[in-house]
């Protein structure tokens, strides 16, 4: 039989089944596992539908789709630096990074919250927090990352609420022209005139918001 | 149909199964639980998931989770206790977070499986039928000469978290400084292929600190192990590994590292060759799957419980699964993540089946850490398919060999987030 033909028949049983599931029935033949498969197995590090429940792992729930390409699309080239990121984004194809981003990108986001067993947590300092405050007003953080860092868009991600110690961490790398994180020319000229202590009352600035 | 290849049939059945899934949902609207019964043996890395999975992906199915204990010690980060780091109440769950998924949780050990009625039989007699059975029982010991229960409780094995973790670090602390720390290490395949080299690493780091004149030595009867490359590299910077003040020596199979019986009354291991005498000795016997397997003949010569890599359903018994470190799931290793991962397969393919569908493509993942010292964090990360029948890495590997101090720093910090997200995903 036809390759073709198949298609044919599944788009008959498609249509008897009820429109909705036409899409997904074509997709799911297409790209072999399942968006929900590929995802679940994000979360034994980013946790259950991606909400983390580590201190230096990032939530990635409910981050945009097109975000959560990119980054991974980076880290699969090898362009983002990474200590484990790299490596797993390397097996999984275009497709496949897309039906996870999707996945994450349609679940509900929620601040980060540690639990009874929760180690090593940096915990948000006030006076940092309301440091980081003057200096997201001075450097204008708040122009790409609005109502501080709620907003979200294509290419912004979420930053308020995120968990405390992976904020640092992205911060000190953002910061080390070393590593050439990719980043927009306006995330760079930031950090050029921050300094790294600047960057981390940032961060608990960023980590206290909810 | 005979044209038909294989891809093509299960994407025809995919789309006939969807139209009867369709109307069976329909008539079903409403009424909770009657899609099927699936028991589940073994509330840890693997068994826990797998109930939580199946629920989180459909409610009508009616999951019960049986474990013989209250609280759960997770093996992942014991090494820090040993090592006089970490304390052992941070490594204790419990099952109140799973049942909010409306999991029933049974404290009560499972002593029989009957494939033929399809029952479980736990010690107190009571009896579950299943439509779909999931055992993840974990491992048992293989046996030594000389290592019965009574040795255990003087030569611990600290191989299951929990008091054996305790005892294994109180006869550290109070070991004798001067005396070695030994170390007997199991024959492959067994659970956490990096665990007895990450212990060594963190024992020697507590020994630097505390019993400057004592140093750890491993009797091992293999020639390599895993993360070989970054452990050793590691332990020279570290250690001294190599020199003759080296806190570590390993002592391989090929170079008389091999223990044939260990007497626990007077503290001695005994290799071919030599003896050694310790006040603290650790022995990691060799493993098989956990004795629930094993009487319920899903275990073949190997000890191992062969499955189908799909479904992790057993080859030998109809609608049983077996997951995690019982299971023989070439290609992944024997450690919590690939339990973790392997319970989402099984979890997403029992849900398939019983509302008959076909299982779909399975992905797999492992992402494991290992400390070498309190600040030094090193990993393997791999993603894994079923190609030609077969479970393959499509892409992973170590940690950079030549990696910064800051970078082996952020992967112990990560490792510490990791256990806090894969517990969470867990039992919350």
């Amino acid at each position: 039989m036809h390759r073709k033909k198949v298609h044919m028949l599944a788009l008959v049983s498609g249509i008897m089944a009820g429109g909705f599931l036409l899409s997904s029935t074509a997709s799911a033949a297409e790209a072999g596992a399942t968006a929900a498969m590929l995802a679940n197995t994000c979360a034994g590090c980013h946790g259950t539908d991606g909400i983390s429940g580590g201190p230096a792992m990032p939530t990635i729930a409910g981050l945009p789709a097109n975000y959560l390409k990119t980054i991974m699309g980076e880290f699969k080239d090898g362009t983002r630096p990474s200590t484990i990121m790299g490596r797993l984004a390397k097996g999984y194809t275009t497709e496949e990074i897309a039906l996870i981003s999707d996945f994450f990108s349609k679940k509900k986001w929620a601040n980060a919250q540690s639990h009874a067993n929760s180690k090593n947590a940096t915990a948000i300092d006030a006076a940092q927090a309301a440091k980081g405050g003057k200096v997201v007003a001075d450097a204008k953080c708040d122009k790409c990352h609005e109502d501080d860092g709620v907003f979200q868009d294509e290419d912004t991600p979420r930053v308020a609420g995120q968990w405390l110690d992976y904020l640092i961490f992205k911060m000190q790398d953002y910061k080390n022209t070393a590593l050439k994180v990719p980043q927009e020319k306006k995330m760079e000229t930031a950090m050029e005139k921050l300094t790294l202590e600047d960057l981390i009352a940032v961060s608990h600035f960023y980590a206290s918001k909810k | 149909m005979s044209m038909l290849n294989r891809r093509s049939f299960v994407k025809l059945s995919g789309a006939a199964a969807l139209v009867g899934l369709s109307a069976t949902t329909v008539s079903r609207t409403g009424f909770a639980a009657d899609k099927g019964k699936v028991v589940v043996i073994g509330g840890g890395y693997g068994g826990a998931i797998a109930a939580k999975y199946i629920r989180m992906a459909d409610q009508g199915i009616d999951v019960t989770l049986i474990e013989q204990n209250t609280h759960y010690y997770s093996c992942p980060l014991s090494n820090w206790v040993v090592a006089g780091f970490r304390d052992i109440e941070v490594q204790k769950w419990g099952y109140e977070g799973l049942k909010k998924h409306g999991i029933k949780v049974v404290h009560e050990q499972a002593t029989e499986i009957d494939p033929a009625t399809k029952t479980v039989t736990t010690k107190g007699g009571t009896k579950f039928k299943y439509d779909r059975l999931i055992v993840s029982p974990g491992v048992n010991f293989k046996p030594m000469e000389g290592y019965d229960a009574e040795a255990m409780e003087k030569m611990p094995h600290a191989w299951n978290a929990g008091p054996q973790t305790v005892l294994l670090h109180k006869q550290l602390s109070e070991m004798r400084d001067g005396d070695p720390f030994i170390m007997v290490a199991p024959t492959d395949p067994f659970r956490c292929p990096p665990g007895p080299y990450e212990r060594a690493s963190l024992v020697a780091h507590y020994l630097m600190k505390n019993k400057p004149k004592s140093k750890v030595i491993i009797l091992d009867p293999k020639d390599k192990f895993s993360k070989m490359g970054l452990f050793t590299a590691g332990w020279t910077k570290l250690y001294g590994y190599g020199t003759d003040k080296s806190k570590i020596e390993w002592i391989p199979g090929g170079e008389g590292g091999k223990v044939t019986r260990v007497d626990a009354k007077t503290m001695t291991v005994y290799t071919e060759m030599a003896e050694f005498k310790s006040s603290c000795i650790n022995i990691i016997p060799p493993q098989k799957a956990n004795a629930i397997a094993e009487m319920a003949k899903l275990t073949d010569e190997s000890g191992w419980c062969p499955i189908n890599f799909d479904t992790f359903e057993s080859k030998i018994h109809k609608d049983i699964h077996v997951i995690g470190d019982a299971s023989a799931a070439t290609g992944l290793p024997k450690s919590g993540y690939a339990a973790n991962s392997e319970a989402k397969v099984c979890a997403a393919a029992i849900v398939a089946l019983l509302n008959g569908q076909k299982p779909g493509e399975p992905s797999y993942v492992n992402t494991c850490y290992s400390m070498l010292s309190p600040t030094y964090g090193i990993s393997v990360a791999a993603v894994y398919k079923l190609q030609e029948g077969k479970i393959k890495e499509v892409g992973g590997g170590l940690s950079a060999a030549d990696a910064s101090d800051a970078v082996r720093q952020q992967e112990a910090l990560y490792n510490e987030s990791w256990y806090q997200s894969i517990m969470a995903d867990t039992f919350s």
